[in-house]
């Protein structure tokens, strides 16, 4: 997560555009009527799903009050008087006619009234973010993309006025941390390849940046010491996040003592106004206060806990923007995600009646059934942990299995034919360079055996293993890939490319007999569903043909039964809504053939936890497992 | 919901949705700061996921360089009213190109803007600015 304050705004924007790619359809181009609907309905849920209010606490963790209405906020600062907030606003203009109109401002709260000041307007798709606070609070400046390139800006912070271009950054990953307290100059840094660069820019004279410090390892949200003798900062280069304080001088760098303060250190640094104390966020929560001294020499304390966030607050990512720490170290302003709900493992029958409910509610994300359907795999985030894993769970009993546990986020599994390991796609927790798939038993023994890594920084969504364990098949970048599983090596496996366009192709999935590959696409416009051979000899489409099984929008979860005479997937309802659970009659031989698809079941709204991955239906077609949010009833 | 698992969630609601983000660490390969400015000939370009490549020959003192350039995938383009026909229409001709260079030093560098023989100026950004 190097470029961090990016974060939200572009997990706001990707959870928005994921949910517009994977918008209904009734066979031709969606109309701007539809696409409209769609839209707003898209966006409503997402303000529903992570609109958060600007809370204040007091030193001792009790809720003040709340600023303001809800909001898609982030990077909330107070001023230095603690009497406003400044934050950032993700707005999602449902009104656009651009599908992926979006834009984030800056805004400035009262926080006794409420009332609020907008600082600034950006154009569709540009954005303001990072905002610091002027020495005497008449000021903000800011991190803008404006044009085509990002800068750094000025405006007075009664909105007023328009604003002053300070300095015109080179080139992308910049972030602003900081205005120093004798109001000379902005601290802000840049992070490449694992080097982060701090610099600082004079605001008299001719503002050329000067380099700070450079390091091998992430810099992030420094801070200077209100006598700006002093940086504190976080950094993972002991290879977790601590946070640092290290002596500065700009005119002769950073030479002199650096000290380690925390004890594991998230972010959200801040100096008390006199210099006495320092605050940080801890991995447990927790926010720390340090009683320090700054002169003659630096001196630090034991941290010591002065409440802990709510469970939703984030503890990965940079947590340090979702909150303010008043310069008086007194109030403490978060914005908290609201509480996820949580989704209860629910099988349904052919009609769209419930069967039975398996284990506790909780965050499962991604069921796929074992070839026998006796057991089923999720990934399942930990709330307290943050912790993603595979579990599997026994359909019967509903006993379950960590199958991972690991600081990795493990996702996308996949039943081996035999039903004996479960295979999957892990993400390092840091430095998320290589994307590999690794296989375990499902009984989560043993170690996991590494299968294959992709291309560095490339992301990857397993998608299936062929019925004849000599294939998997991901997808990536709105391509397929498949992997032949030959060899021991699995840095050695090469990924083939089976389609390649200019549309997005995704989820593909082999026929029982290794013959075809089921995939979705949107080259007509909308996702459908598409048949093509598939040629295990070459790992190539083979010439014959491809074939449409969706008619009115293919969305999500494609199943193949095991007698190969029936597909399923998913369409949303561009009316309702709902998701509509179809199947359609196929045939396999002399060549590929498929029916007019028929709905069996529909289930209210979109369904939760990544449909596009989900493996759910029995062998046999009888029975469909979905992850359903425990207040949702199917209809 | 963290956001850990936001970001999971969020990660895999990309890679779900079937759209061609970003398929390889770009600043692993190009340097943002860097930037290079050619003007030559638009003589292939590959319209596909994951990424668009525009080939360009450039005239330096009478040598012939010839760039590769890398883009966003098709979408990005098609989501802000640049067509594949854009691209097709200025094979062969003249096209001004700004790029972060590739680290390795070779002729390539990930696509920041281009200005079509018309006047018409395709940016990358906020892809990469």
């Amino acid at each position: 997560m190097k470029h961090s304050y990016r974060i939200a705004i572009n997990t706001t924007a990707a959870a928005l555009f994921a949910v517009l790619l994977l918008t209904p359809g009734r066979g031709q181009a969606p109309t701007a009527q539809e696409k409209a609907k769609i839209r707003a309905r898209n966006i409503a849920q997402i303000t529903e799903l992570a609109s958060r209010f600007i809370t204040i606490y007091d030193r001792q963790g009790k809720m003040v009050k709340t600023v303001g209405p809800k909001g898609l906020y982030q990077q909330p600062v107070f001023s230095p008087d603690a009497k406003r907030i400044a934050v950032v606003e993700t707005d999602l203009h449902p009104e656009s006619t651009d599908q992926f109109a979006q834009t984030a401002d800056i805004f400035v709260y009262d926080v006794d009234t409420g009332a609020h000041t907008r600082i600034t307007t950006s154009g569709n798709r540009e954005q303001a973010i990072a905002p610091v606070w002027s020495p005497d609070g008449t000021q903000l400046a800011y991190l803008a993309l404006r044009g085509g390139s990002q800068g750094l800006y000025r405006k007075p912070s009664n909105g007023q006025g328009s604003e002053e271009l300070l300095y015109k950054l080179p080139g992308a990953g910049y972030i602003l941390s900081d205005w120093s307290l004798d109001g000379k100059f902005l601290n802000f840094s840049s992070t490449q390849l694992n080097e982060s660069v701090l610099y600082a820019l004079p605001l008299d004279g001719e503002r050329k940046p000067v380099e700070v410090t450079k390091s091998a390892s992430q810099i992030q949200a420094a801070r200077l010491s209100p006598d700006s003798r002093l940086l504190a900062y976080r950094s993972d280069e002991s290879g977790k996040f601590e946070v640092y304080v290290r002596s500065f001088d700009l005119a002769g760098g950073t030479g002199g003592g650096k000290w380690k303060i925390s004890d594991g250190g998230l972010g959200m640094v801040a100096w008390r106004r006199d210099g006495q104390e320092l605050y940080y966020f801890a991995p447990d929560r927790g926010i720390m206060a340090v009683s320090v001294s700054t002169s003659p020499a630096f001196e630090f304390g034991k941290p010591k806990l002065l409440f802990k966030a709510p469970d939703s607050f984030p503890v990965a990512g940079t947590p340090g923007g979702l909150a303010s720490i008043s310069r008086d170290g007194q109030r403490f302003a978060l914005v908290v995600p609201p509480s996820p709900s949580l989704r209860e493992i629910t099988v349904f029958d052919r009609q769209g009646k419930t069967v039975r409910k398996v284990g506790e509610p909780g965050l499962y994300d991604m069921p796929a059934l074992s070839p026998d359907g006796t057991k089923l795999a999720v990934v399942r985030s930990d709330q307290v942990t943050n912790n993603v894993d595979i579990w599997s769970f026994d359909m019967k009993t509903g006993k379950s299995t960590a199958v991972t546990n690991d600081e990795a986020q493990d996702i996308t599994p996949i039943w081996s034919p035999d039903g004996k390991q479960i295979l999957y796609v892990s993400i390092p927790p840091r430095n998320a360079t290589y994307w590999s798939i690794y296989r375990k038993a499902a009984d989560g023994s043993g170690s996991a055996e590494q299968l294959f890594r992709f291309t560095p920084g490339a992301s990857l969504q397993l998608t299936d293993v062929s019925a004849d364990g000599k294939y998997l098949g991901f997808s990536s970048g709105g391509a397929l890939f498949v992997v032949p599983l030959t060899g021991t090596d699995p840095l050695a496996r090469k990924a083939i490319e089976y389609l390649r366009d200019e549309y997005n192709e995704f989820l593909g999935r082999f026929s029982p007999d290794s013959r075809f590959m089921a995939y979705l696409s949107d080259e007509s416009e909308r996702n459908q569903v598409w048949v093509r051979p598939f040629d295990s000899a070459s790992g190539t489409p083979s010439p014959e043909g491809k074939w449409r099984v969706s008619k009115d929008g293919g969305d999500s979860m494609i199943a193949w039964r095991a007698d190969g005479k029936e597909m399923y997937y998913l369409h949303n309802d561009v009316d309702t809504g709902d998701t509509m659970v179809m199947a359609a009659d196929i045939a396999m031989a002399p060549s590929f053939q498929a029916g007019t698809p028929k709905l069996l079941f529909r289930l209210p709204n979109s369904p939760q936890g990544n449909p596009g991955q989900w493996k759910n239906v029995t062998k046999d077609g009888q029975r469909f497992v979905f992850t359903v949010p425990v207040t949702q009833a199917v209809h | 919901m963290t956001v850990r698992s936001q970001v999971a969630i969020a990660l895999v609601m990309i890679l779900f949705s079937g759209t061609a983000g970003a398929h390889h660490n770009m600043s692993a390969l190009f340097d943002f700061n860097n930037r290079v400015t050619i003007t030559g000939t638009l003589t292939k370009f590959d319209w596909r996921n994951p990424h668009i490549q525009l080939i360009v020959d450039v005239n330096k003192d009478g040598q012939m360089e010839t760039w590769t350039l890398e883009g966003p995938p098709p979408i990005f383009f098609k989501e802000r009213d640049i067509s594949k026909s854009d691209f097709e229409n200025a094979f062969g001709k003249t096209v001004t190109a700004e790029a972060s260079r590739a680290r390795d030093g070779s002729r390539a560098g990930l696509l920041r803007t281009m200005t079509l023989p018309g006047g018409k100026l395709v940016s990358a950004c906020p892809q990469n600015c």
